[in-house]
């Protein structure tokens, strides 16, 4: 090979890459220079061979085709061993091979070259291919954010060196230089010595924006205190039962003669909630002092494990009245596991006319919202709607307590309380933890704010610039952070119409977002198909979980603030360790959306409500146990066991809520279309 | 290349106005226009996921349009998901059905009831994990329960565990043999086909998931075809042969398949026309009844009591029609001798009483019943002759008959059937000599269980009386004495204490059965003797 051929092929390369400067600089060089570098040259065949390869004119789309189809067989026809190593590479390749079809303006090519081989990746990548489908132009390329990332980032593989050598001397061998190049370009192996990995599918495979990988294990490294907040009321409790059991031991032994009705009686009147009058609560307190004391103290025990944090932020003072009602209901807290599965209350919308977006219980179930498309937020009462039925059987229309129900324009008594002022479709509501207020997101890029006392709108917040997915008060209240389709997360207070906080970061719409139980964090799921933890006080985002392989559609912190779970729009659930950042296990079960998470009051159960009209309860206990025995083994199948299947009646379960005794309750609209 | 057509951009494109567009520009518009299409439908699927929905509506498309900031699109607004039609002759093009409304229609009609408000509604998902069972709960929606009875029962209990229904696949093959069975049973009953079905039905092997559907399909064409004589026949016939069949396990389903046997057996009607020789059907299935009591009957304890029962109230019921009448006795009769002898004979005397006018010229004018009357009779004669007959015949035979015999005015009679008798009677009755071997062996045998003996004495069984009856003839006695007392050096002395008591309880035996045979000659007259073997006429007369 004389040296002017060699001149002649790196110019041609470069003219084909578009690299003017580096032609101008190799003109210039080869003009002045003697040529050293050319010695290499030479002496080497291979690269001699390679750049002449790459210099072909013959550059045509259908060499991707040809050298894709090959390397897809040879991948198939390898050894078992390393087979599910080489098939990861794959599906970058078809991407890239895909992208750059595209990008040299081959559409017609870049299309029958992703139609006869999308199967190959259909299960798992579904999402990202129906994205890329659309891809059609050069300027898409440009325009669209995932396809953009793709072709700037490099996709990090593990790989072990023999599938590394492997890959590579079949790719030289054939001289698949399409092949090489991209694998090259795009590509980067962390190999590995030793054998290759088993594990199929971990979070590198699903997820193909490589640098986010660096930066979420760069972030995962950060401390984060998930311990519970100090001096809670839980912790708090444990002192006061002490107290009451002590000096109630002389009033308790009279009172012993009900106890067993009075415990019969728990779930009755959580249910009925706001419903019970001056003496059943009186029944209430008494019991509460004598019986459950020893009820809870296994429950505070367990608790107490978890780390005491200081709140980073100024919390709002908890009125003592209110305190106390908390406390007895801790105390008569039903003790839930694996064998004492929770009743649960369903609550139905009917005649929503495909209206309703959301839904949201009250943390003693008394209240239920409903959001809905027409921009309304309804709330209906439960004590009062359970009451109503009464009344109208004994009384009929002669109801004396016209305060009780709203009147319609037209005298038309309703059941629920009409909240409007919204401009859009509601996309969720959540309720202040003491019932008070609620706050409901809509699609007019506002979070309004209203009294249930008042029954009006009392602030309006704008500060998203699109649409509000979701919106959570904090645990305490005072504070709630919302979701927005604008891709950030905010923090604000009641008191502000402003938001304190912004959390940005996410690649793609943030959907649902959730507080930690100690509201020093928050958590926010995305379409980009993660889930991040943000520290409120800095707006820092401190974890990065990446696994799922759809959208997020709903979080769950556990009470000991220790686990999250997170679940996804294929009904896979996740159990995530939020000091390691890892996966503790995937929940398979559900087969549509899981609209709903919800952990039970000490932790020991997880609810889920999905679109397939199910409420599944699992155990937590169990499997976070056996991961904390084999950490070493992660990723290995420990599912968290499925404890029970509550079918509905064609209603898909649209929220969760345990109230603090543990009495699940569950919303859902009837859907008639089946 | 793109999945839109030119044609459709240039069809676009003359709709609002640009008639001139060049193909070039059609061909490079048509990607653009599917990337915006699939970013638009994206951000609507994001829409519906917010809405808590699955199925994507005309909203969500809106929505998403919205979201980027262009005007939505007018007119498609829709409550629930659109309905699309596939035009004909194309495969892949829908459109929505959209109809022509006049708008004097809409105008005159009245005015629509005004949708119902929202509300909610509050029930028990589960109590303590269990689902409870009611009807705002899924499950027993789905599982439509099989019968009321069983449904009340599950909403007794509360907390039902629920199971999902087992669902029974039929085979195509069995579906057509099902099919066919129930046609020839329906319709052509007398063919020569019909006979191989029920052979078919008797033998086959592959049979058993079809046994819940010929008990269902027996137990409704006997409620609905009471008047159909032909086809009650077939379907007892059916039953028959599938009780025949060996590979059947039908146990389960004779609690339902019982109810229309026994219809068959003590229905009022049977078959509309006079022709219809509904006695034979009686008959028929009088034998039917009979060979499940023998053959389920160890099985279900109850099962004979209350057949029995049932024959019996139907037999002891003035009121009912003599038809009934004869069909219990028949079903009496058919359970065999000692279900006559304890059921039918103690209620025969006042029964004949009754029946006695029913028969007679002057009393009853209209010739149907007097006939029925006289079939009853005859049903009835025959059931307390065999009876009669079977509890001789365990006698042993005399060497002959003794020549003292007292012969009455009714001689020619029995000495007729003596004769007709002596040939058979030589073939079913041991000779005693044969007896003289076989019986050792039985007294040995009864005698050497002693667990046994106590209930034997007590209440000796009909059948070992023959053995150690005395009284039948003295050639015997001795023979057995013998035996006896062979044992009795064997076993002790306590033995021949019992030996004496069956030997009192059989002479007792005895007596009883002389008068019942005087008993129920003083009933039916001359008619019984013929059931009576001559040996023992010769003994009681």
């Amino acid at each position: 090979m004389d040296e002017e051929q060699v001149v002649k092929f790196v110019e041609t390369y470069l003219k084909k890459k578009g690299f003017k400067q580096a032609e101008l600089a190799f003109h210039d060089e080869v003009q002045h220079n003697s040529n050293a570098n050319s010695v290499d040259i030479h002496s080497d065949p291979d690269l001699s061979l390679l750049l002449l390869s790459l210099s072909q004119s013959e550059d045509t789309p259908a060499r991707y085709h040809e050298e894709y189809r090959k390397l897809r067989s040879w991948t198939h026809s390898s050894l078992d061993l390393y087979k599910p190593e080489l098939l990861r590479v794959l599906y970058p390749v078809f991407v890239h091979c895909y992208m750059d079809l595209v990008a040299k303006g081959h559409i017609q090519e870049a299309r029958t070259f992703f139609n006869s081989f999308r199967e190959d990746h259909e299960t798992v990548h579904s999402r990202d291919l129906q994205k890329l489908e659309g891809v059609l132009s050069p300027s898409h390329l440009e325009e669209m954010e995932f396809a953009h990332t793709l072709r700037q980032s490099k996709v990090n593989l593990k790989i072990c060196q023999y599938s590394n050598e492997l890959m590579m001397q079949y790719l030289r061998n054939t001289k698949s230089t399409m092949m090489l190049g991209i694998v090259n370009e795009h590509i980067n192996f962390q190999v590995s010595p030793g054998q290759p990995s088993s594990i199929s599918d971990d979070a590198e495979v699903v997820t193909l924006i490589g640098n986010s990988q660096d930066a979420a294990n760069q972030i995962n490294k950060k401390e984060i205190h998930w311990g519970l907040l100090e001096d809670s009321l839980e912790e708090r409790l444990e002192k006061a039962g002490g107290l009451l059991s002590d000096s109630e031991k002389t009033e308790g032994d009279a009172k012993e003669g009900d106890l067993d009705e009075t415990k019969v009686n728990i779930l009755k009147r959580s249910v009925e909630g706001g419903k019970q009058g001056a003496s059943v609560k009186k029944l209430k307190k008494d019991k509460a002092a004598s019986a459950t004391a020893k009820v809870v103290r296994p429950e505070t025990n367990t608790s107490s494990i978890a780390p005491r944090v200081k709140s980073e932020l100024p919390l709002p003072v908890i009125p003592t009245e209110v305190e106390q009602s908390i406390l007895e209901d801790l105390r008569n807290r039903v003790q839930l596991s694996s064998a004492a599965l929770p009743s649960v209350s369903f609550y139905t919308f009917i005649n929503t006319h495909n209206g309703l977006n959301c839904s949201s219980i009250s943390q003693d179930g008394s209240l239920v919202a409903g959001g809905f498309s027409d921009s309304s937020l309804k709330v209906w009462d439960m004590a009062k709607l359970g009451q109503q039925s009464g009344n109208s059987v004994l009384q009929g229309e002669n109801d004396t307590a016209p305060s009780e129900h709203v009147l319609g324009p037209n005298g038309v008594k309703r059941s629920y309380t009409l909240f409007q002022g919204h401009l859009g479709p509601v996309y969720s509501a959540t309720f202040s933890p003491l019932g008070d207020f609620i706050l409901s997101s809509s699609a007019d890029t506002t979070i309004r704010l209203w009294s249930t006392k008042l029954n009006a709108n009392i602030v309006c917040y704008k500060g998203h610039n699109y649409p509000v997915w979701d919106v959570q008060f904090s645990p305490l209240g005072h504070y709630f952070a919302s979701a927005s389709h604008d891709r950030t997360a905010r923090i604000w207070s009641m008191d502000r119409i402003h938001p304190l906080r912004i959390m940005a970061g996410h690649l793609s719409d943030v959907d649902c977002v959730q507080w930690h139980a100690n509201c020093n964090y928050i958590a926010t799921g995305s379409s980009d198909k993660t889930v991040r933890l943000w520290d409120v006080q800095s707006g820092e985002c401190v974890r990065i979980f990446i696994g799922h392989r759809s959208m997020i559609l709903s979080l769950a912190m556990s009470p000991d603030g220790r686990y999250m779970a997170s679940a996804d729009e294929d009904g896979t659930i996740m159990m995530w360790d939020l000091s390691s950042g890892r996966c503790v296990s995937p929940l398979m079960g559900h087969n549509s959306c899981v609209w709903t998470l919800a952990f039970s009051c000490e932790g020991s159960l997880l609810a889920s409500g999905s679109a397939d009209c199910t409420v599944k309860i699992w155990d937590v206990t169990t499997s976070t146990k056996v991961t904390r025995t084999e950490e070493i083994k992660t990723g290995s199948a420990n599912r968290l066991r499925s404890l029970k299947t509550l079918p509905t009646k064609s209603t898909p379960v649209y929220s969760l809520r345990f109230s603090r005794r543990n009495l699940l309750f569950a919303a859902g609209v009837l859907s008639k279309c089946k | 290349m793109s999945i839109v057509p030119k044609e459709t951009i240039e069809v676009i494109a003359q709709s609002i106005g640009i008639n001139n567009l060049s193909e070039d520009a059609a061909l490079s518009l048509a990607p653009d226009v599917e990337y915006r299409m699939r970013e638009v439908m994206q951000e609507a699927i994001k829409c519906m996921r917010h809405s808590k929905r699955t199925i994507l509506t005309s909203d969500d498309v809106d929505a998403a349009l919205n979201l980027r900031n262009v005007e939505p699109i007018y007119g498609f607004a829709s409550g629930g998901p659109l309905q699309f039609k596939r035009a004909i002759g194309h495969r892949d093009l829908f459109y929505i059905d959209d109809k022509d409304v006049d708008f004097k229609d809409v105008i005159e009609a009245p005015l629509p009831k005004a949708p119902l408000d929202t509300s909610v509604v509050c029930h028990w998902l589960a109590i303590e994990g269990v689902q409870p069972a009611i009807p705002e709960n899924a499950p027993l929606e789905v599982i439509a329960p099989p019968s009321d009875g069983k449904n009340s029962e599950q909403k007794d209990k509360l907390p039902v565990d629920i199971k999902l229904p087992v669902k029974h696949v039929l085979s195509r093959e069995l579906q057509l043999y099902f099919d066919k069975i129930t046609e020839l049973t329906l319709r052509r009953s007398d063919s020569a086909l019909f006979k191989e079905a029920l052979v078919s039905l008797a033998t086959d092997s592959g049979l058993h998931p079809l046994v819940p559907y010929f008990t269902c399909f027996i137990a409704d064409e006997v409620a609905c075809g009471l008047n159909d004589y032909k086809l009650l026949f077939a379907l007892m016939r059916v039953v028959w042969s599938l009780l025949q069949n060996p590979h059947i396990h039908i146990e389960p389903y004779l609690h339902q398949l019982m109810p229309s046997v026994v219809t068959c057996l003590v229905a009022k009607r049977l078959g509309n026309r006079f022709a219809d020789n509904h006695w034979e059907l009686r008959d028929f299935t009088a034998s039917l009844v009979a060979s499940i009591c023998k053959r389920f009957g160890h099985i279900y304890g109850s099962l004979q009591t209350r057949l029995t029962k049932t024959l019996l109230n139907a037999l002891l019921d003035p009121k009912r029609s003599l038809t009934q009448h004869y069909g219990a006795i028949q079903g009496l009769a058919a359970l065999g001798p000692n279900v006559v002898r304890l059921l039918v004979l103690p209620n025969l005397e006042p029964y004949l009483r009754v029946l006695e006018p029913e028969m007679l010229l002057e009393k009853q004018r209209n010739e149907m019943k007097r006939y029925e009357a006289w079939r009853v009779y005859g049903a009835l004669l025959r059931a307390a002759g065999k009876c009669i007959y079977d509890r001789l015949k365990i006698f042993p035979p005399l060497p002959s008959p003794p020549a003292h015999a007292v012969w009455r005015d009714n001689r020619k009679i029995v000495t007729c059937s003596n004769k007709r008798k002596a040939g058979t009677e030589h073939l079913e009755q041991p000779p005693p000599k044969r007896l003289a071997t076989d019986g050792p062996v039985d007294v040995v045998s009864t005698d050497l269980s002693p667990s046994h003996m106590p209930g034997e004495a007590i209440t000796p069984a009909p059948s070992n009386d023959s053995n150690v009856g005395p009284s039948t003839s003295s050639a015997h006695m001795p023979n057995s004495n013998d035996l006896d007392r062979k044992v009795e050096r064997g076993k002790g002395d306590h033995r021949s204490m019992k030996t004496s008591a069956i030997l009192n309880q059989v002479w007792k035996d005895d007596l009883k059965s002389g008068h019942l045979v005087a008993s129920l000659f003083e009933l039916f007259g001359q008619g019984i003797l013929s059931f009576i073997p001559a040996p023992e006429m010769s003994l009681f007369l």
